[in-house]
């Protein structure tokens, strides 16, 4: 507990979805699936079991036709830091595996697939449903291997995988800040694959703490708000929308309850 | 000294408390562990060298430039190029699984022959010399009959040189029946055609850059209309800017969702809404003056059939809706455009909609208009020696299709007229068919006959680069390289604002015994020796592609597209119908209760390409459900059904009956049906394989009486508990 | 040896068991010895060669002859790609540079120039450092940032004439020089061993932290 506290301030990477840019074509979750070698079974219709890390939901104001609207909202890993970024994240909390952990420098909740012995409790923890368990060993017949990357491990049955902020490309990027000499990185140079790959440029991905990244502002967007904020997870995921009843979706309102876009007392924790 | 039981105890004891004091086990449990974390059949990605190659794609007709992530000769990833015009970095899922194509279970990986019946997909390996010799007998064979006016050929687009390699082939042996497959591009042509009296090859392009209002009647603008990348980018800045997007359809697509603009008309009825709102422009003096020619009648026509309160009464919208909408439309300072074309308009569609709605833009002032729809001439930018006389020799003769002559002057090739005529016929009128990057087994309505028609024809040579269910019904397969091993230059139109050329370049070496389909169209050629071969006087395709495209093939190289600047046709006297074409655009049985209306999701490739797997699995389950196709219909249709979300069903057109799977969603009107396109393929893909039904196989195609196109937007059907 | 006492192992019924009459307790300390001896025998000398296989690489390599005639030491053919990441073994494509042709009149470089160059064929080398497909190793964070010296991790190999056989543990697959030549573990050099451990060692000391899971993880 106490190493934890003692960090030295690292980056906070983070992501800003604008909602009403989104259209729900899927591009970002077939991006992390290329990116990230997540394999492919031969029926991905059981939703339960399909393993993608960023996951486009469809969400609905529930009226009748014609008044019904639909707001499509990818979910990738929130990588919550807790109250106060102390890196208590439910998933985190409850690993007694030490298979996934916090890192104070960039925010990003890790997932380490050999040391994971698939518990699962992560999963019960996570209340995004952002974990996935390998109930099956992956497979990628014939040719199909030669799409591998090497720069991400393929996972073995039995292990929980996750959203990664596609963290091997900040390894990457780092690598060639430190033959350059640097230790900094530009907001460019460290990009996830489904903001990179996103038609509509509805993901904004960077360092949350640093004024100059463009997410640094985003955030503060007076229709920003983050998933479940009331159970201060602290996500590092924040969505815009010009919708009132989205941004009531994005958390368990009461019904008279108004619509509070900002997190009660995690804000002014850390 | 006495040995017991103990002493050997002891040995025991001995042995385990002296190998507690070795490493054995700790290294063996550590090494254990290990051993549990990397099991040996799972793949380990090889490391190498990171490159990245720029090309583009071809998956759908868009245009995006992409580029090729590769470590060491293996493609592992597919990204939008972030210096292509269109897509400006962004990228589909489609074209991320792009690798999955290249290193697929369908592809052909060396020329074939048929060894099983016709739509099994069995075959034999054979040899290139084998196989094109095989193709050089069957050529001959008709030339020598006096028949090589029966050999035809269908490809997906009608631009670039490998189309028009395959055209030039046909028009050498004296055959024009050189077909595509059509899509709303062709009707679009057709409507200029028909309404401004063009001649001649024209693209309409649509300036949405500069759009003020959007009007789409049921056109998936967002789902993948024209250029998917390039209306995505477009409807975040109408958004960004407050431009308002209608859409007139029954459902909430991702257009409609996107737009919050819906608005919902009965089924069939959008022309005649369009009409209505032609209607209310003349009435409300709104419409623009300019050179038009029956004026009076189109408005005495509107004033009888199509008055506000008729088209209100059969959409089912408010008369003071339809004449609100009309003067927001016609406001010379909306820069409005209305569009349609239905889903991803990989459809013709009926020319009734067509032209009701190409109407509407023309008293709005929005036709070659900044922000609305243009015509521009078709590029001409391939030209070949020869090319006049050929087309001169061949100009007399009658196509198969009958496209451009008689009833059917507005069209350039009616595919879909093949398989009916056959069928009537009880003969193929074909004698040898050529296809290539076309899947017309698939995508053309009635499959049933259709497939009664290709079993018909005697001799079928694909040259596809996966199995498919055309390939199904070849006899040779001369595989083509996929897109990412090959160089073709391809032309987009999509509606883009700019003429625009890409280049898709050999980012890897063939993965398998292929051959680009235009070494093998000039191979062909030159073994047919004589004119044939003097017709295609190039080395192989790389020299025909650096003579054709001259200063432009070494720009193409570096750079991978070339923009052109689109100066518009000049219309000339604007032709108003006097009369609507009466077609009804659902077919099918009237008795049956509901209106199926097929459905362009956003995650499911419907045209000649089918999705690969990782498109596939992000395809929601209320569209694919195991081996089943999800049907959506509303609270209300479910309940009169008896119908439960979830629950099985059985979907019955005039064509067929299907089991299918009910989800029941409140974005859609009662009364409708929506079944998703690009399911029910034999991909010869393990993934893909029987799942689903295909769309055509229900729909019942319809014959436009003016264009000649395959109307058909909806059927009738009847969906019941299973 | 007697037997006089091999009653006690088969009782009658109902007979007591005589202790005094088992064997004497210096037999038993002696083959409790015995028994302990030949395990401390088995655990330190023979397991180890029993744990691991042995395996020649395709030919030998003289490092020493090849960094006397390169200018900027081990990095002359290990390099650093131009993206930042570390290549390790060379190419066949960068070796050929010089050995198109057979150079002097070592076996092995014939061996080379002959199967591999002239057939463009990869030399399969066994690469001894070779960590597992979870781990993201960093050459340029420490040899480029951290400056750190090769040979603080591969020690003299920079100096070797000849290869050494390489040793596969039979369990894990892996080399031996990751779990490091001494069986028990224990390093004289910093070069030892190049698990984890040795890892999280070196960091905490100089950074002051093992670091989190993913900063040599992928």
């Amino acid at each position: 507990m106490k190493k934890e506290t003692e960090h030295k301030p690292g980056k906070k990477y983070g992501m800003v979805i604008d909602l009403d840019k989104c259209t729900g074509c899927g591009s970002c979750m077939a991006a992390c699936m290329a990116e990230n070698n997540v394999p492919c079974k031969d029926d991905e219709s059981n939703k339960l079991s399909s393993i993608t890390w960023i996951r486009v939901y469809r969400l609905t104001n529930r009226k009748p036709f014609p008044e019904t609207e639909i707001c499509y909202l990818p979910r990738p890993c929130m990588h919550c830091g807790g109250v106060g970024d102390q890196g208590h994240s439910p998933c985190v909390s409850v690993c007694p595996a030490t298979a996934t952990d916090y890192d104070h420098g960039t925010g990003i909740v890790s997932q380490i697939y050999t040391r994971c012995f698939g518990c699962r409790y992560c999963m019960a923890a996570c209340p995004y449903h952002a974990r996935y368990f390998n109930w099956w060993d992956p497979v990628w017949p014939g040719d199909l291997k030669k799409t591998l990357s090497p720069n991400v491990s393929p996972r073995m049955r039995g292990v929980v995988e996750k959203c990664s902020f596609c963290f091997h490309r900040y390894q990457l990027a780092m690598e060639k800040a430190y033959v350059e000499g640097r230790r900094d990185l530009e907001e460019g140079e460290y990009q996830t694959a489904c903001t990179q790959a996103c038609p509509s440029g509805a993901i904004t991905f960077g360092d949350l703490d640093n004024p100059d990244h463009a997410v640094a502002k985003m955030k503060e967007h007076p229709n920003a708000f983050r998933l479940l904020e009331r159970l201060q997870t602290n996500p590092k995921v924040y969505y815009i929308s010009s919708r009132e009843w989205v941004r009531r979706a994005g958390d368990n309102y009461l019904k008279n309850e108004p619509t509070n876009s900002k997190p009660r007392a995690a804000a002014h924790h850390g | 000294m006495k040995i017991d039981r103990r002493s050997f105890l002891a040995l025991g004891l001995g042995a385990a408390a002296g190998t507690a004091f070795t490493p054995l086990p700790w290294k063996l449990t550590d090494d254990a562990s290990i051993w549990t974390q990397n099991w040996r059949w799972l793949p380990l990605p090889e490391d190498g060298d990171v490159t990245y190659e720029t090309t583009a794609c071809t998956l759908c007709p868009g245009g995006c430039g992409i580029r090729v992530r590769k470590v060491k000769d293996r493609i592992v990833k597919i990204e939008g190029l972030p210096e292509h015009p269109v897509n400006q970095g962004g990228i589909c899922a489609l074209g991320i699984s792009g690798t999955q194509i290249l290193y697929g279970g369908s592809r052909v990986t060396s020329p074939m022959r048929r060894s099983g019946d016709r739509g099994k997909n069995e075959w034999t390996r054979i040899t290139w010399d084998e196989a094109l010799a095989e193709v050089k007998a069957q050529i001959n064979a008709l030339v020598d009959a006096d028949k090589a006016d029966t050999i035809a050929c269908i490809t997906g687009s009608d631009r670039g040189t490998v189309p028009l390699l395959f055209k030039r082939l046909l028009a050498v042996l004296g055959s024009p029946n050189f077909m595509t497959t059509a899509t709303m591009e062709d009707s679009y042509r057709a409507v200029f055609r028909k309404m401004h009296g063009l001649k001649g090859p024209v693209d309409v392009r649509f300036d949405f850059e500069n759009t003020g209002f959007v009007l789409s009647f049921g056109s998936g603008l967002i789902e993948g209309w024209g250029s998917p990348l390039r209306m995505i980018r477009a409807a975040n800045v109408w958004k960004a800017n407050k431009t308002p997007m209608i859409q007139v359809e029954q459902r909430l697509s991702n257009t409609a969702a996107f737009s919050g603009g819906l608005l919902a008309v009965n089924p069939g009825t959008e022309a005649d809404l369009a009409l209505g709102l032609c209607h209310a422009i003349i009435s409300g003096n709104l419409h623009q003056a300019g050179s038009v020619s029956g004026f009076a009648e189109f408005a005495n026509l509107l004033k009888q059939k199509y008055s506000v309160d008729t088209v209100a009464t059969k959409t089912g919208l408010k008369a003071t809706a339809i004449v609100d909408l009309a003067r927001k439309f016609a406001n010379p300072a909306s820069r409005s455009v209305a569009v349609c074309g239905r889903g991803k308009g990989t459809t013709a569609g009926s020319m009734r909609e067509f032209m009701a709605v190409h109407a509407l833009n023309i008293l709005a002032g929005r036709v070659n208009a900044p922000g609305g729809v243009f015509a521009v001439p078709a590029p001409d930018d391939i030209a070949w020696a020869g090319d006049t006389v050929m087309t001169s020799a061949i100009s007399g003769k009658t196509r198969i299709d009958e496209a451009g002559t008689g009833a059917y002057t507005l069209a350039d090739s009616l595919l879909n007229r093949i398989p009916s005529g056959i069928v009537e016929k009880g003969e193929s009128s074909i004698g040898l068919l050529f296809v290539s990057e076309a899947n017309p087994v698939y995508t053309l309505s009635g499959t049933k006959n259709v497939r009664k028609a290709f079993k018909k024809i005697p001799y079928i040579v694909s040259f596809a680069t996966c199995l498919d269910d055309t390939t199904a019904y070849a006899d040779l397969i001369l595989p083509n390289h996929s897109y990412l091993e090959r160089y073709q230059d391809v032309p987009v139109r999509a509606g883009l604002s700019k003429p625009l050329v890409n280049l898709t370049k050999p980012v890897s070496a063939p993965v398998y015994d292929t051959q680009n389909v235009g070494d093998t169209v000039i191979s062909i050629a030159k073994s047919l020796e004589g004119s044939v071969a003097e017709a295609f006087p190039w080395e192989n395709y790389e020299d025909c592609l650096a003579k054709t495209l001259g200063g432009r093939w070494e720009t193409l190289k570096e750079k991978g597209f070339v923009e052109g600047e689109a100066n518009p046709v000049a219309l000339g006297n604007v032709i108003l119908p006097s009369e609507m074409p009466d077609i009804p655009a659902i077919s099918g049985d009237g008795n049956l209760p509901l209106i199926l209306l097929p459905k362009d999701s956003m995650r499911l490739w419907g045209d000649a390409v089918a999705d690969p797997p990782f498109a596939l699995k992000i395809v929601p389950d209320t569209e694919l459900k195991g081996t089943e196709t999800v049907v959506e219909v509303s609270p209300k249709t479910a309940v009169a059904q008896g119908l439960e979300d979830g629950k099985e069903a059985v979907l019955t057109t005039t064509l067929k009956s299907v089991t299918v799977k009910v989800a029941v969603s409140d974005g859609i009107m009662d009364g409708v049906v929506a079944i998703p396109r690009g399911l029910g393929r034999s991909s010869a893909e393990k993934y893909l394989d029987d799942k689903g039904v295909n769309v055509c196989e229900l729909m019942e195609p319809q014959e436009d009486k003016v264009s000649g196109f395959d109307a058909v937007i909806g059927t009738r059907a009847s969906l019941k508990r299973a | 040896m007697s037997t006089s006492n091999h009653e006690a192992d088969s009782l009658a019924p109902g007979e007591a068991p005589d202790r005094k009459q088992g064997a004497p307790g210096g037999v038993i300390v002696l083959f409790f010895i015995v028994g302990f001896a030949l395990s401390m025998a088995f655990g330190w000398l023979v397991f180890p060669k029993l744990l691991y296989s042995e395996k020649n690489q395709p030919f030998d390599f003289n490092h020493k002859i090849h960094m006397d005639l390169v200018d900027s030491g081990c990095e002359s053919c290990h390099v650093f790609r131009e993206d930042g990441t570390y290549a390790g073994v060379p190419t066949l494509a960068q070796c050929a540079d010089c050995h198109q042709d057979v150079q002097g009149e070592s076996k092995d470089e014939e061996v080379f120039v002959n199967e591999y160059v002239a057939n463009e064929k990869e030399v399969p080398w066994l690469i001894y450092s070779r960590q597992p497909d979870c781990v993201f190793f960093s050459h340029a964070a420490h040899v480029k940032m951290a400056e750190m010296e090769c040979k603080e991790c591969h020690g003299d190999i920079g100096e070797s004439e000849s290869l050494k056989v390489y040793r596969e543990n039979r369990i894990t697959g892996y080399s031996q020089d990751i779990w490091g030549e001494n069986i028990a573990g224990i390093r004289k050099n910093t070069w030892d061993g190049m698990k984890m451990t040795d890892c999280g060692k070196c960091h905490e000391e100089r950074m002051g932290s093992k670091g989190p899971c993913f900063q040599c993880h992928k």
